[in-house]
C-alpha cells in the first residue's frame, strides 16, 4: 500500500514537471510572438511600406527597399535552387534509386541543412563578390540557394518515393520513356508535396540574414539591381537592431513583425497542404 | 525504331541533368571546404594547428591570432543552452506524447513546431530589447547573491549583471534550440510500440513508469540523435546570439561575462578584417566551425538512422 | 511542369530585364560610422539635386580599408589616415572630409551632460580595469562636488575594425604609458575589459541600454540619441567642454599637407582650448577606379561646397575653404576631372 502510494506520488511529480516543460516552452513561444506582435503592430504604418529610409537620426522613413530586396532575393534564390533541388532529388528518388551514391547524398543533404549559414556567406564571398569586385543581390541568392538546394533535394526525394512504384510499372507497360514517366505521372503524383517542400525552404532562408552580410550587403536606397548591394529585411534588423536610434527600433520591430508573420504563414500553409493531401 | 532512339536518348539527357543537379550538394561541401582551406593557408603556415587551437591571444594590432578564445566561448554558450533546453524538451516530448489529452496533442505540437520556424534574428533581437533587461536588473543579481555566493558554484556568477553575457545568449540559444529537440524527441518516443507499452500498462506500472523503464529506453538512440542535431545548429548560431554576447575576445569564467564565438566574430569582424593574415584568420576560424559542425552533425545522422533501423521494422 | 518552368524562365528574365530598368547612377562606399551620420545626411540631400544614389554602408573604418583594397565598393571611408607609404601599396589615394570629436559618453543615473569631468589618466586606468568602481578615488579627485555611486564599470568599446577606436587609442598611447604597452593603438585592439558594440551605433546602443557603462563615440551620436558625454581635460591643463568651439580650436592646428596625402591625426591638439580626443575622417579611392573617382569627388566636391551647414548642425567641423581648395588640386593632380 505504501508502496503504491509512492509510486503514485511519483508518477504524479514526474508527469507535473513535463507538464510544466511544456508550459515553460509554450510560454517562450507566447512571450516572443506577442513582444513581436505588440512592438511590431505599432509600428505598422503605411510610411514603413511605402518610404525608403532617411538619413541616420532623423525622424520617419521607411523600409520599402528592404522589403522589395528581400522579395528580389529570396525569389531569386527559390529560382536558382528549386530547379536543382527537385532534380536533384529526382535523380535520387528515380535514377539512383537505393545506390550506394544516392544514399550517401542524401544523408550529406541532411548534414548540410544545418551547416552554419554564415560560413556559406563567407564562401560566396570568396567566389563572387572579391573576384568581381561588387556586392550583389546574386550573391546574396545564391547563399541562399545553397542553403535551399538540400531541403528541396530531400523533400523531392521523400516525396517521389511515397509515388506507389506500380504507377511507374503500369506506365512502363505502355511503353513510355522513363523521363516521360517522372515528368508525366511521378510528378503529378507527388506535386503537392514537392509545393509543400518548396513553401518550407522558402521560409527557411527568408528568416537568414546571416549568409547575406557579406554577400548582398546592404543599401539605403531603394535598387532594383540585383548586380549590386541591396537591402534586405534581415540585415536591416540586424543594423537597425543594434544601433541607438529610437525610430530604427521601431521600424526593426515593423519588419521583424512582417518577417515573422510572412515566415508563420509559409510554414502554416505548408502544414496544412501535408495534412489535407496525405492524413485524409 | 526512331521514336524510340529519340527517347532513349532523351532519357540519358534527363538522367544525365538529374545527377548533375543531385551532385551540387556534393560540389558545395567539396566547394566549401577548398575554399575556407585555402582562403585560411596563411594563417595556417603562420600559427600551425595546434598553436592556433590553444592560444587565447586575439591582437589584431600585433597580428597574432588564436583560436581559443572563440572556441571557449561558442563551446560554453552551446553546452549552457544545451543543459536548460534539454530536460525542457523531453518533458514536452513526453506530456505531448503521453499526458495530453488528444485534443490538446495537435495544437500543442504544431506550436512547438511554428517557434522552430520562427528566424533565429527574431530571437536575437528579443534577447537584445527585452531579455537581456529583464536579466540585468532581476535574474542575474539575483543569482550573484544566491548562487554566487556558494563556495564551488560561486565563481559563475561573478561580476557586473549588465546582461550582455553568456547567460543571456545560453539562454536565447535554449529557447531556440527546445523545439528542434522536442520534435525528434516526440518522433522518437511515438516510434515505441504501443504493444509494449500497454504490455506494461497491463501489469500495473504508472504512466511515469512507462515512460521511465519503456519509453526512454526504447527512444535513446533518437534522443542522442535530436540533441546532437540541436548541438550542430547551436554551435552555428549566428543572429541569435550576436546581439547578446558582448563581443570580447576572452575566457571568460563566469556566465556574466561577455565574450565571443566564432560566429560572432566572423559577422563582427569579417567585412573589416583590414590585413591578410587577419581575414585568414577569420576564414581559419570559420573553417574550424564547419569541420566541428560537420562532424558532429554527421555523428547526430548516424543515431537518427541507426534508431529509425531499428525500430522502424 | 512545363508551364511552372515558363513562368520560372519569365520571371528570372522579368528580373535581369529590371536590372537594367532601374539603372540610377549610384555609387557604394563603405566603413567609418564615425562618418556616418553626416554622410549619410549628405547622400540623402544630394539624391535630390543630383539624383546619384550615395549607398554608404557604415562597417567600421576597417571595413572601409579592406573593402576598397578589395575594390569591392566604390570609395572607402576611414578615420584613421593611411600612410602614403601603404597607400602606394595598395593603389589608393585619400582626402579627409570632415572633422569631429570623439567624446566618452557615461551612462550613471543623475550625470547630466557635460558635468562629469574625466582626464587621460582615468580614461586609461578604466579601459585597462584598473579602475572598477565609479567613486574611484581618481574620479572623485577630478569631480568633487559629485555623488558617484559604488557601482561596477561596465566599459564599452568597439568590437568591429573602428577609426573612432584608432583615434581613440592614439590619445591613449600619447599620454598613457601602460596603455602604449599593454594595449597600443589601431582599429582593432585587444581589449582589456569590456563588451564590444558593433558599429558607433553599437556602441551607443549598449552605452543607453546598459547602467553606469562608459563608451565613447563621435559626438553626433550622442548628439542625436542624448547621450550623457563628460568633460576632459586637454594637454594645456585646462578642463574642456565636448562643443564646436573645442572641436574647432582642435581642427585649426592641423596642418593637412597634401604631399603625404593629407595622413594627419590631431589627437592631444595644443591650444588651450582644444579637445584632446579630434580627428578627421579620410575618404580612400582606388586609383584604377576611374568612373567612380569622378563619381565620388563630384559628390565630396558637392558636398564641399552646399554641405558645411549640415556639418555644423550634427557638431561636425567642416574644412576650411583653404584646405577644400588643396583636395580639388589634389583630384586633378591625380587624374579625377571631376
Amino acid at each position: 500500500m505504501n508502496l503504491e502510494t509512492k509510486r503514485k506520488a511519483e508518477s504524479f511529480i514526474a508527469l507535473t514537471l513535463s507538464g510544466l516543460a511544456a508550459a515553460v516552452g509554450l510560454f517562450w513561444l507566447v512571450y516572443i510572438l506577442g513582444d513581436v506582435l505588440i512592438n511590431g503592430i505599432g509600428a505598422l504604418k503605411p510610411s514603413l511600406f511605402l518610404n525608403d529610409p532617411v538619413p541616420a537620426g532623423v525622424e520617419g522613413g521607411g523600409l520599402r527597399n528592404a522589403f522589395i530586396g528581400q522579395l528580389m532575393i529570396t525569389g531569386a534564390a527559390t529560382l536558382i535552387g528549386v530547379p536543382i533541388g527537385v532534380l536533384g532529388g529526382t535523380f535520387l528518388a528515380e535514377y539512383g534509386r537505393g545506390s550506394r551514391t544516392a544514399r550517401a547524398i542524401s544523408v550529406l543533404s541532411d548534414i548540410t541543412v544545418s551547416v552554419p549559414a554564415l560560413v556559406v556567406g563567407a564562401f560566396v564571398w570568396a567566389i563572387v563578390v572579391r573576384p568581381l569586385h561588387h556586392f550583389s543581390g546574386w550573391a546574396g541568392a545564391l547563399a541562399l540557394s545553397i542553403i535551399m538546394i538540400p531541403i528541396v533535394l530531400r523533400t523531392t526525394e521523400d516525396m517521389l518515393s511515397l509515388v506507389p512504384w506500380t504507377l511507374r510499372e503500369a506506365a512502363f507497360a505502355l511503353g513510355a520513356p522513363y523521363y516521360k514517366v517522372i515528368i508525366q505521372i511521378v510528378y503529378r503524383g507527388a506535386a503537392t508535396g514537392i509545393l509543400t517542400g518548396i513553401l518550407l525552404s522558402m521560409a527557411r532562408v527568408a528568416g537568414e540574414a546571416a549568409p547575406l552580410l557579406f554577400t548582398s550587403f546592404n543599401n539605403n536606397f531603394f535598387s532594383g539591381n540585383m548586380n549590386g548591394p541591396i537591402a534586405s529585411l534581415t540585415v536591416t534588423i540586424f543594423q537597425y537592431a543594434m544601433g541607438p536610434y529610437k525610430s530604427w527600433h521601431e521600424q526593426a520591430w515593423g519588419a521583424a513583425f512582417v518577417i515573422t508573420l510572412f515566415i508563420l504563414t509559409l510554414t502554416i500553409v505548408g502544414r496544412v497542404i501535408i495534412w489535407w493531401r496525405y492524413k485524409r | 525504331m526512331d521514336n524510340s532512339r529519340k527517347h532513349n536518348y532523351f532519357d540519358l539527357l534527363f538522367a544525365s541533368v538529374t545527377a548533375v543537379a543531385s551532385f551540387t550538394v556534393i560540389i558545395f561541401i567539396i566547394g566549401i571546404v577548398a575554399v575556407l582551406f585555402n582562403e585560411s593557408s596563411l594563417a595556417i603556415g603562420r600559427f600551425g594547428v595546434v598553436n592556433f587551437l590553444t592560444s587565447t591571444v586575439w591582437d589584431p594590432v600585433k597580428g597574432i591570432f588564436g583560436a581559443a578564445t572563440t572556441i571557449y566561448g561558442t563551446v560554453v554558450t552551446t553546452v549552457f543552452a544545451l543543459l536548460f533546453s534539454i530536460p525542457t524538451a523531453i518533458g514536452i516530448a513526453i506530456f505531448v506524447t503521453e499526458i495530453a489529452p488528444n485534443f490538446l496533442k495537435t495544437p500543442i505540437g504544431v506550436a512547438i513546431e511554428l517557434l522552430a520556424a520562427i528566424p533565429s534574428i527574431i530571437y536575437g533581437m528579443w534577447g537584445l530589447f527585452t531579455l537581456a533587461p529583464i536579466m540585468s536588473r532581476y535574474v542575474e543579481p539575483a543569482l550573484k547573491a544566491s548562487i554566487g555566493k556558494l563556495p564551488y558554484l560561486g565563481f559563475l556568477f561573478q561580476g557586473n549583471p549588465m546582461g550582455i553575457d553568456l547567460l543571456t545568449a545560453s539562454s536565447i540559444l535554449a529557447i531556440m534550440i527546445i523545439p528542434f529537440t522536442a520534435s525528434i524527441a516526440r518522433d522518437s518516443f511515438n516510434l515505441t510500440p504501443s504493444v509494449v507499452k500497454e504490455s506494461a500498462y497491463a501489469i500495473g506500472a504508472t504512466r511515469w513508469e512507462v515512460v521511465k523503464n519503456v519509453v526512454l529506453p526504447y527512444s535513446k538512440l533518437g534522443i542522442f540523435g535530436g540533441a546532437a542535431l540541436s548541438l550542430g545548429r547551436a554551435l552555428g548560431e549566428t543572429m541569435a546570439v550576436a546581439f547578446v554576447l558582448g563581443n570580447n575576445h576572452r575566457i571568460a569564467t563566469s556566465l556574466l561575462d561577455a565574450a565571443s564565438t566564432i560566429t560572432v566574430s566572423l559577422a563582427n569582424e569579417f567585412t573589416e578584417a583590414d590585413t591578410d593574415l587577419y581575414l585568414s584568420s577569420l576564414y581559419y576560424l570559420a573553417l574550424i566551425l564547419f569541420v566541428m559542425s560537420f562532424v558532429i552533425l554527421a555523428v547526430s545522422k548516424y543515431f537518427l538512422l541507426k534508431a529509425e533501423r531499428k525500430y522502424s521494422r | 511542369m512545363k508551364r511552372v518552368l515558363k513562368i520560372a524562365v519569365f520571371v528570372l528574365a522579368g528580373m535581369l530585364s529590371i536590372n537594367q530598368a532601374f539603372a540610377v547612377e549610384t555609387l557604394n562606399g563603405a566603413g567609418s560610422s564615425f562618418a556616418y551620420p553626416i554622410y549619410s545626411a549628405w547622400a540623402y540631400a544630394y539624391q535630390k539635386v543630383a539624383g546619384t544614389q550615395l549607398n554608404y554602408q557604415s562597417i567600421g573604418s576597417g571595413g572601409g580599408i579592406k573593402q576598397i583594397t578589395e575594390r569591392t565598393v566604390d570609395f572607402g571611408a576611414s578615420d584613421l589616415p593611411l600612410s602614403p607609404a601603404d597607400l602606394k601599396k595598395s593603389n589608393l589615394i585619400q582626402f579627409p572630409a570632415v572633422i569631429g570629436g570623439v567624446v566618452p559618453i557615461v551612462n550613471i543615473p543623475g550625470v547630466k551632460p557635460d558635468q562629469m569631468r574625466l582626464d587621460s589618466q582615468t580614461m586609461c586606468g578604466i579601459y585597462l580595469g584598473d579602475i572598477k568602481f565609479w567613486d574611484d578615488a581618481q574620479i572623485k579627485a577630478l569631480n568633487p562636488t559629485m555623488d558617484l555611486p559604488h557601482n561596477e564599470i561596465t566599459v564599452v568599446h568597439r568590437s568591429d575594425g573602428s577609426g573612432t577606436t584608432a583615434i581613440f587609442t592614439n590619445y591613449l598611447v600619447q599620454t598613457c604609458p601602460a596603455w602604449k604597452d599593454k594595449v597600443g593603438t589601431g582599429t582593432s585592439v585587444n581589449w582589456p575589459v569590456g563588451i564590444g558594440g558593433k558599429g558607433s551605433e553599437g556602441v551607443a546602443n549598449y552605452v543607453q541600454s546598459t547602467g553606469y557603462s562608459i563608451g565613447y563615440d563621435e559626438f553626433a551620436y550622442a548628439q542625436q540619441n542624448n547621450l550623457t558625454y563628460t568633460q576632459l581635460k586637454n594637454p594645456a591643463g585646462k578642463f574642456v567642454s565636448a562643443k564646436s568651439e573645442t572641436f574647432e580650436a582642435a581642427a585649426k592646428t592641423a596642418n593637412f599637407d597634401p604631399k603625404d596625402d593629407f595622413n594627419l591625426m590631431m589627437t592631444n591638439a595644443k591650444g588651450k582650448d582644444a579637445w584632446p580626443i579630434a580627428g578627421g575622417t579620410f575618404v580612400l579611392l582606388a586609383k584604377d577606379k576611374k568612373a567612380a573617382n569622378i563619381k565620388t569627388a563630384k559628390f565630396f566636391n558637392w558636398s564641399f561646397t552646399h554641405g558645411d551647414a549640415k556639418a555644423k548642425e550634427l557638431i561636425y567641423i567642416p574644412l576650411p575653404k583653404s584646405l577644400k581648395d588643396k583636395i580639388r588640386a589634389y583630384w586633378k593632380a591625380n587624374g579625377i576631372h571631376y
